[in-house]
């Protein structure tokens, strides 16, 4: 007997078992249907493609500064002037060669004048004669640099171009105060030997800023040249968020547009609930927001060569919670604005003022130090630095995560506001 | 046959306005049963609480025997709706419209397909079914918004006013989908400021006015509420008066009842023949130029300018 109840129980237990799981299939495929349906909606207009990948690339491309110059070459070109001809000019130049940022062409001042005002050129950097190591010592040498008017890229090229002066400066200051140490101790029997003595200092000196890549790193982590900036990865990175939040935030018109059109009216009038139409019309655009990610960052790999790639759990953690934290965003909007008119405007602004202030258009390294740390309670700044993380400083999961973690945040936040509010009239 | 709808005392109020008074009725598996009532009467906010979309203030309704503020997911499954206002994807074909819709009833695979085809047939949309709904007559839009309520074949379907603004070729076939719904077995509540439209499709009629049902039953059984009278219906030119002509008529010999409906007088009486001279006679001395005149037998109209001294429509 006891056995027979306990069977019985067993197959209640199953059946109500295989009743839920028959439930969750049939509400799974209603927020497939949901999402297909909206996805159907977005295209019925071929001018979306436009909207979701074409504007996307040829602004990224744009932003990017273009082609990819064929060396593969792309930190920003300098023309520099060198009337100087001196061993001190040389190596200024020589360590700008050095510098990620920017690349020195030496040219005659007439030319570099007339790339200047072509504005061919952001910046123009000028040695004048008579930089040499005494001027140097002695504090009279004098440089130029002629800057386009607010140009990023000249920002960067003085930042780069200062580095390079004070690295020669403390080499040369290095080996004059070997010279001098060793004057003390003993002369030097000639000029000539004064001179080797010094010239064998200086590259002694230099090599060991070359080799010594800790100290280096260290001594120009507080300098401000090293601007983690990269444009093609910036742009890159910036676009994406630019171009993929806003249809998400659009997620508000959508609502809207259910509402007014009656259609939500009407679901609820079928056996389907609020959090199924929820459910299924954020799922939705969050794949669409995944796809048309995953098209930008391929173009960003095999176009740009950009290195998106190196940790494909880390990309996929970091855009999966941008896109979820902007779906959030876009549903909270939703429940404050009545018409689709109105949301789409308000989503299209939001989009661009919050790329705007998250750095995804400038590098937020640019903005006051004030307004560095305000622009933390917006999603696109941790979108960006997320990103940024993975393609222009090369991390992988743990790096990313953070910024993840803060965006699943945002996203958590957003939703219940969103669903709290969420009404059907 | 049994009751398929029981309303008890249905009330919605809106902030400080009553806009559904109390609405207590049957329907009877099987017939079709009119709302009737003029615009702003309470017909959609009736149907809104029976298809679980509100919540009653006060009050409650079992349908199928599913109370519609305790177990509304059971209810959404016995009904079908289709709503006074359009609600339809204009972004998609009428077929996508109503796969979708099918889906959100649950339907799916195969027998969705057939259904929807089906559905297609009846509104006579095949040919056209894979054209954008914006790109519809507003009566094809109607009759895809009448095939999405019909999908999972409900047991009953409430229709809020199907034939609002529709071009009169529509309206009949709109109307004779009615009939062949329910003789193939649907109940039908539906809605409707039109007199003709109750009157030609119902078993029984509810009509309501101001969020109060004021009358209930057959149409045989409300016009004889009315008694033996009928209606002239006086045209009278654009200039003149109505408001004057009804004052002078009221005192008239014979005259219940005479009121200003549009642009129109109505005067109900016992016989209009015998009055017909005495109207025209006292129009003439106010000089007031009728320009045509209509007997109406006794109708739900009747009913309604008795019940209430308005006509339906102008109110
Ligand atoms: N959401 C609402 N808020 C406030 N008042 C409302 C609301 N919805 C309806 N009403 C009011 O309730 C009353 C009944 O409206 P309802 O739409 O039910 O009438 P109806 O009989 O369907 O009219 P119609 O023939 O014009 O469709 C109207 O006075 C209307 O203004
Ligand atoms: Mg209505």
């Amino acid at each position: 007997m006891k056995s027979v109840a306990s069977v019985s129980k067993k197959e209640v237990k199953k059946q109500s078992l295989s009743l839920c799981g028959k439930k969750v299939k049939i509400i799974m495929k209603k927020i497939f249907a949901i999402a297909w349906k909206d996805a159907i909606v977005r295209f019925t207009s071929p001018s979306e493609l436009l909207f979701f990948i074409i504007l996307p690339i040829v602004f990224t491309f744009l932003l990017a500064g273009g082609t990819p110059s064929n060396d593969d070459d792309n930190r920003i070109r300098i023309p520099v002037v060198d009337e100087s001809q001196t061993a001190v000019s040389q190596q200024i130049i020589d360590e700008l060669e050095n510098s990620t940022a920017v690349r020195p062409e030496v040219v005659t001042r007439a030319e570099a004048q007339s790339q200047f005002d072509d504005r061919r050129a952001d910046a123009v950097f000028i040695i004048p004669a008579g930089v040499d190591i005494e001027a140097l010592q002695n504090g009279s040498a004098q440089v130029e640099m002629l800057q386009q008017p607010s140009n990023l890229n000249a920002g960067i090229a003085q930042r780069a171009i200062l580095t390079a002066i004070r690295r020669v400066s403390s080499s040369v200051s290095a080996a004059q105060n070997a010279v001098r140490q060793r004057e003390a101790k003993q002369a030097f029997a000639s000029d000539a030997e004064k001179q080797a003595y010094f010239e064998s200092s200086l590259t002694l000196a230099q090599d060991i800023q070359a080799d010594a890549p800790e100290r280096v790193t260290v001594i120009e982590g507080t300098t401000p040249d090293r601007v983690n900036y990269d444009p093609r990865a910036n742009s890159s990175a910036g676009q994406l968020i630019t171009w993929v939040f806003i249809p998400l935030f659009g997620i508000s018109a959508l609502f809207a547009s259910e509402r007014q059109g009656g259609t939500l009216r009407r679901l609820l009038t079928t056996p389907t609930t609020k959090a199924t139409f929820l459910l299924g019309t954020i799922s939705g655009q969050v794949a669409m927001a995944l796809i048309q990610m995953f098209l930008l960052v391929g173009f960003a790999i095999l176009a740009m060569k950009l290195n998106w790639g190196r940790d494909p759990l880390a990309l996929f953690v970091i855009l999966l919670a941008s896109a979820l934290a902007a779906a959030a965003f876009g549903a909270t909007l939703g429940t404050f604005i009545k018409t689709e008119a109105q949301a789409s405007g308000v989503s299209i602004m939001f989009g661009m003022v919050m790329a705007l202030m998250g750095g995804c258009w400038y590098p937020l390294e640019l903005f006051p130090t004030a307004i560095q740390s305000a622009v933390k309670v917006l999603p696109t700044t941790w979108a960006m630095q997320g990103m940024l993380d993975l393609v222009l400083r090369g991390g992988g999961l743990v790096d990313v995560l953070p910024e993840a973690g803060v965006l699943l945040v945002f996203a958590a936040i957003f939703l219940s506001v969103g669903v709290s509010r969420f009404r059907y009239e | 046959m049994p009751n398929i709808l029981e309303s008890q005392n249905l009330v919605k109020t809106y902030g400080d306005f009553t806009a559904v008074k109390g609405i207590t009725f049957d329907i009877k598996e099987g017939e079709i049963f009119s709302l009737l009532g003029p615009n702003g009467a309470g017909k959609t906010t009736t149907i809104s609480m029976l298809s679980t979309l509100y919540a009653p203030t006060s009050g409650d309704a079992t349908i199928g025997g599913y109370s519609v503020t305790k177990d509304p997911m059971a209810v959404k499954r016995v009904i079908g709706v289709v709503p006074q206002d359009l609600a339809l994807y204009e972004d998609l074909t009428a077929k996508e419209n109503l796969v979708f819709w099918g889906q959100m009833y649950g339907l799916g695979g195969k027998s969705l397909t057939s259904r929807v085809d089906e559905v297609l047939e009846q509104i006579g949309l095949t040919d056209k079914a894979k054209n954008r709904v914006k790109t519809y007559s507003g009566g094809m839009k109607r009759r895809v918004n009448i095939g999405v309520g019909l999908l999972h074949k409900p047991r009953l379907l409430f229709m809020d006013e199907p034939t609002v603004g529709i071009d009169p070729q529509s309206r009949r076939a709109i109307l004779d989908t009615v009939k062949d719904l329910n003789k193939q077995g649907m109940t039908v509540l539906y809605t409707t400021h039109y007199m003709e439209e109750a009157a030609e499709l119902s078993n029984r009629v509810g009509i309501i006015d101001h969020g109060e049902l004021i009358a209930l039953g057959t149409q045989d059984e409300l016009t004889k509420q009315v008694g033996e009278t009928e209606t002239l219906i006086l045209h009278i030119g654009e200039n003149e008066d109505p408001e004057t002509l009804a004052k002078a008529l009221s005192g008239v010999e014979g005259v219940q009842k005479a009121d200003v409906t549009d642009h129109e007088v109505s005067v109900i009486t016992a016989d209009a023949k015998d009055i017909l001279a005495a109207v025209v006679g006292k129009a003439n001395e106010r000089g007031i130029k009728i320009r045509s005149i209509d007997i109406r037998e006794p109708n739900l109209e009747a009913v309604f300018l008795h019940l209430t001294g308005r006509a339906l429509r102008d109110t």
